[in-house]
């Protein structure tokens, strides 16, 4: 993408420049789009799927653009940390969907860290998030449980400590889990992973007698929530001031802006450590281990520990990640933690490029806008025609006709499926492969000793 | 259903005895021998679970001091094999279509489960169709059955044809996760279009066989043993005399033709067949049909049992059917029969047994199947027929 | 010098088919040694056993005074053997570098720990990580495609790369499984010169699998013949050419040749 825009600027500045106009533009454009419409009209919701998705889109197109750094990462801070929680306060639903982008990216980029980075596919990764969140709600949940009955509760405030527990405890499951399997092939440690993954939702369902630890199919209701300090009261109600917004609940907005200024702090964290991790001898010995497993033992890589390792780091991910999932939610059950959830993040893992930092977000971000965003609107915009009897120009179909049973938001299952074949078949790589990094950088050094660009260039040995 | 090695031609020998005349006959090698390893195999099984589901009720009492295990297993017994037996048989069915197909191209083949869910839809298509005309009480029931196991038959064959010409062809040679990831998504699009399909024709998608309409099929068998009197259900019967018939011609189709002696030898060594003239992507193809048909036949015979299917019916029959494919050894034929029977037995038994235990009880006979899936997986991979292979570095 | 490896009754088959039978070696320390031997005589599966790929059925294999029986392959390359692959096997979409960088491992303290706060140990340990890989490279000749993807490069510098990589563990030995396959005269000189170099400077013992007669005769001290998983034959480049059991397997395996391929 950027190589296009490369060959043409001679100068790199003039290049910035342009870049970081371009962004510039893009982000008012954006955010003018979410703010100057009428929420009312009869097609918003269709509006709504293309400028918040448009909005939304935006850090990954920072990223990839060639942006000086200081300016790149001020502005993805500015974008981050005012811009989405200003326009989070001024529509709720921003910022709910904004929290389940960084929720999702999170536990995509733990997975990716299994799947892409060390090769292991593992399909009950959704048993880690379970497990952190499980870990947080029976603690905190109002629901008649064991804890609550014998009074071993904690309070909001300890969310923090647990954030860290749920990190040890994920990771402690993840080697129980590991330990046995890991020297599996891939294909059977993927079905036993699957197994794994439905084995704890099933305890999580039926752990409800003859103790009742989790509250069974009903789930966990009423689970704590970490205090909002006083500063974000403050911040939400001048935010609101100076919007001049009327707001019933000015308490609940800011408890949001708490969760989502935690979801974006763990995503960071994540980001940084899924880094660090990858150029490090672990990231390394993974990839070794990825692309040719006997090689990588032959040259002294312990398999076992080194996969214990990735799987432990993922499942650290999950499990930190569930702890502000069941907080967030205030309720848990199994039916959030089943084997479609698990694909759903492979998904996204899968359409961004596998072991692609870069990749594996956009993946999150598309994933999660597609299910939460996406799918959702176009429902209401079906019904909102419905209601005003909107009948199809041309071809003269009165939108009432439409069955009910075609909705867009019921077929997650249909489209997640579809989504994996067709990436596999299409495009194994993803839309942002991992390789890419190392492919541009060495276009661009091709392109500075003045060589023609290339899409793969062949090395012509010395010439 | 016999080892490869046992039937290979031999030439014949010069100094030929009876019992190899007999050994070499037609109706010893397609049909004694397979269906005598069957029985055999599941009269052993039984009878080792006899004994522990006795010794299980003597040495631990139920907690309900007014029920005496023991007798309740006297009663519960004959009904405890034949629903096992019956269940096992299907899921062999749905194990052989994962062995079959990983024999070929060592690729498990996870929308396999959905295989089944389309027979077992489709078996509920035909006859709902067949009560609306009005002709299902005129069928001779024999008749009927074998209709609707060809109808089904037919869909998820031909569905399982097309999914590895579409879906798995151009990924042949691409890094093992890769088509099996691909089936996960075929799995997750088969699931929700047929729910779909259903939910806008039938706004529902539980699906009940009208299985009462039919007499035969209403009232259960009584046959007496001694003296207490059991209910045998007919759908066990049928499901258990379909499978044997299909099972048998299986082994005639593998062992006994040259379309069989194709897909053994791509299954051998792709490369070599082909050159040698075997059509591989035609035997490639055939391998998915009958691995579809069979998972087909078992999803109709499993409805007709069951009565009420879902689009979701899948899952875990499948799970269960490819741990019996591991349990015998993946890409081994008769570990694959012989590894449901057992689980089906097995699993007759725990549900039998575990009632009594409220504490345990059977909601987590599930997880059990995992579990057993999971230790096969650890401790012997190449499951309990396969040979060992070492890695080829 | 004392032998570095000791091979003793070493025996393995597969599925009742003994690829390697009762075979018994010993490499002098610092010495260039080569395992010979017609297609399909069990030098590969030898090479296999020693590093830990396989496990033998019986016999002991004793390096540098430990058993390496029942090791795993990276706690014998962390005891000092490393090795090449017959058909390249190398990460191939790593780059020369960290496919150099990725053999260090057992040679690395690494704990997550470090690799995540960064600690002033990390960027040490990796500052000199590249600096070792790089010293490789030149060593091997390569360090001007340092940054390339490794599966961009011709076939001759992959081998290279592959050796790199074996060196990069600092073995006391290194096994080179037919390093010279598919190089022509010139080049095959090249890696001759090279194998003593990794002696003569590193001091490295080395032995290799190899079918170029002119390389084996050339830079062997030691040879060993291997046939239908046996050893036949023993001893300086002299003895074993003069040795009629070796001159038999070599051609009379011409008239069988065809058979045992089916």
């Amino acid at each position: 993408m950027a190589s296009t825009t490369i060959t043409n600027a001679p100068n790199p500045n003039r290049r910035a420049l342009l870049a970081t106009g371009f962004a510039l533009a893009y982000v008012v454009v954006a955010v003018l789009a979410l703010i100057l419409v009428d929420r009312n009209s009869l097609w918003y919701p269709l509006y709504n799927v293309f400028a918040y998705s448009m909005y939304v889109l935006s850090p990954i197109l920072i990223i990839s653009l060639p942006i000086p750094n200081p300016i790149k990462f001020g502005g993805l801070a500015i974008l981050l940390l005012i811009v989405t929680p200003m326009l989070g306060i001024y529509n709720n639903s921003y910022m709910e969907i904004a929290v389940q982008i960084c929720i999702f990216a999170g536990l995509a980029l733990g997975l990716n860290i299994v799947v892409g980075f060390a090769g292991l596919l593992d399909l009950g990764y959704v048993a880690f998030f379970a497990v952190g969140a499980y870990l947080w709600a029976v603690f905190t949940s109002t629901s008649e449980t064991v804890f609550k009955l014998n009074g071993w509760l904690v309070p909001g405030e300890m969310f923090w400590v647990f954030l860290v527990i749920g990190v040890f405890i994920a990771a402690f499951v993840g080697i129980l889990l590991g330990l046995p399997v890991l020297r599996l092939r891939g294909d059977y440690l993927a079905i036993v992973t699957l197994g794994f993954g439905e084995v704890i939702r099933i305890l999580a369902r039926n752990a409800n007698d003859p103790i009742n630890i989790t509250n069974g199919a009903q789930g966990l209701i009423g689970i704590g929530k970490p205090p909002v300090p006083d500063l974000l009261h403050g911040i939400t109600n001048e935010a609101i001031r100076i919007m001049s917004l009327r707001v019933d609940n000015p308490g609940f907005v800011a408890q949001q802006l708490l969760f989502y200024l935690i979801a974006v702090g763990l995503l960071v964290l994540i980001i940084v450590i899924s880094r660090r991790l990858e150029d490090s001898p672990i990231g390394r010995a993974w990839t070794a281990i990825r692309e040719d497993e006997v090689a990588a033992k032959a040259m002294g890589v312990p398999l076992v520990r080194m996969k214990l390792a990735a799987f432990a780091t993922g499942a650290s991910f999950g499990g930190a990640i569930g702890v502000l999932y069941a907080a967030k939610q205030a309720f848990v059950d199994p039916t959030s933690f089943v084997l479609l959830q698990s694909i759903i993040i492979l998904a996204m893992v899968i359409v961004g490029g596998m072991g692609s930092i870069r990749g594996v977000i956009l993946g999150a971000i598309a994933m999660t806008l597609l299910n939460l965003h996406v799918l959702t609107n176009l429902s209401l915009q079906l019904n909102a025609l419905r209601n005003v009897n909107f009948i199809v120009p041309i071809i003269d179909f009165p939108i009432r006709n439409w069955p009910n049973q075609l909705e867009p938001a019921k077929y997650q299952p249909l489209i997640f499926g579809l989504v994996l074949v067709l990436m596999m078949i299409f495009r194994p790589e993803g839309l942002m492969p991992a390789e890419r990094r190392k492919l541009e950088l060495k276009a661009e050094r091709e392109e500075s000793a003045g060589l023609d660009e290339q899409a793969a260039p062949q090395p012509k040995g010395d010439a | 259903m016999s080892t490869t090695a046992t039937v290979q031609d031999r030439p014949v020998a010069p100094k030929a005895n009876t019992l190899e005349l007999v050994q070499q006959s037609w109706i010893y090698r397609f049909l004694l021998f397979p269906i005598g390893q069957m029985l055999i195999f599941i009269a052993g099984a039984t009878i080792l679970l006899t004994v522990i589901a006795y010794a299980i009720a003597i040495a631990f009492p139920a907690p309900n001091p007014n029920i005496d295990l023991v007798t309740q297993i006297n009663r519960q017994l004959p009904g405890m094999i034949i629903s096992g037996v019956s269940i096992g048989f299907v899921y062999s069915m749905i194990a052989l279509g994962y062995t079959l197909v990983y024999g070929v191209l060592q690729f498990i083949n996870f929308a396999h489960s959905e295989l089944f869910m389309v027979g077992s839809a489709t078996g509920f298509v035909v006859m709902k169709a067949l009560e609306d005309n009005g002709v299902l009480k005129e069928w001779n029931p024999i008749l009927m059955i074998l209709f609707m196991l060809v109808c089904a038959m037919t869909v998820s064959g031909i569905l399982a044809m097309l999914m590895e010409r579409i879906a798995y062809r151009p990924l042949r040679g691409a890094p093992r996760l890769v088509p099996l990831i691909t089936a996960i998504g075929i799995s997750f699009f088969l699931i929700d279009f047929v729910r779909a399909g259903f939910a806008i024709t039938r706004n529902e998608f539980n699906l009940t066989y009208p299985v009462r309409s039919l007499e035969m099929f209403a009232t259960p068998v009584r046959v007496a043993i001694g003296e207490t009197t059991v209910n045998v259900r007919t759908t066990s019967i049928m499901i258990i005399i379909s499978a044997v018939i299909m099972l048998v011609i299986l082994n005639y189709i593998v062992n006994g033709t040259k379309l069989g002696r194709g897909i053994r030898a791509v299954a051998q060594d792709q490369t070599m067949s082909g050159l040698l003239g075997v059509n591989v992507n035609l035997m490639i193809s055939l391998t998915f049909l009958i691995g579809g048909a069979f998972g087909g036949a078992a999803g109709m015979l499993f409805g007709m049992n069951v009565g009420t299917i879902t689009p979701y019916v899948g899952f875990l029959p499948g799970l269960k059917a490819f741990t019996a494919a591991v349990l015998g050894g993946i890409g081994n034929i008769t570990g694959a029969l012989l590894g449901g029977l057992t689980i089906g037995i097995v699993e007759a038994f725990l549900n039998g047994v575990l009632v009594y235990y409220p504490a345990l009880g059977q909601r987590y006979t599930d997880i059990l199947t995992f579990s057993v899936l999971i230790l096969i997986l650890i401790f012997r991979p190449t499951g309990i027929l396969g040979k060992r292979v070492d890695e080829k570095v | 010098m004392g032998a570095i490896l000791t091979v003793t009754n070493l025996v393995k088959s597969f599925g009742g088919i003994a690829a390697v039978r009762d075979v018994s070696v010993n490499v002098e320390e610092g010495s260039i040694s080569s395992i010979i031997g017609p297609n399909g005589a069990g030098k590969t599966t030898l090479f296999n056993l020693l590093t830990g790929i396989y496990k033998p059925d019986s016999g002991s294999i004793m390096f540098n005074g430990q058993s390496l029986v029942g090791k795993r392959p990276d706690q014998v390359n962390k005891a000092g053997m490393s090795r090449t692959f017959q058909n390249i096997r190398l990460f191939p979409s790593m780059t020369v570098i960290e496919n150099v960088m990725v053999g260090m491992h057992s040679r690395l303290k690494i704990s997550l720990f470090d690799a995540i706060v960064r600690t002033k140990k990390f960027y040490e340990q990796e500052a000199h990580v590249v600096e070792k890989a790089h010293r490789l490279l030149k060593f091997v000749g390569i360090d001007e495609h340092a940054n390339e993807i490794s599966r961009n490069l011709p076939y001759g510098d992959q081998r290279r790369i592959e050796v790199a990589r074996a060196l990069a563990s600092d073995p006391k030995l290194v096994l080179l499984d037919e390093p010279t396959a598919g190089m022509n005269p010139q080049e095959s000189t090249e890696a001759m010169n090279l194998f003593r170099k990794i002696r003569d400077e590193l001091g490295v013992t080395v032995v290799l699998i190899e079918h170029d007669m002119r390389v084996v005769m050339g830079i062997s001290e030691y040879i060993a013949v291997l046939d239908y998983g046996q050893k036949i034959s023993e001893g300086t480049p002299n003895d074993v050419r003069n040795d009629p059991r070796v001159i038999e397997a070599y051609l009379g395996r011409r008239t069988t040749s065809t058979e045992a391929a089916q």
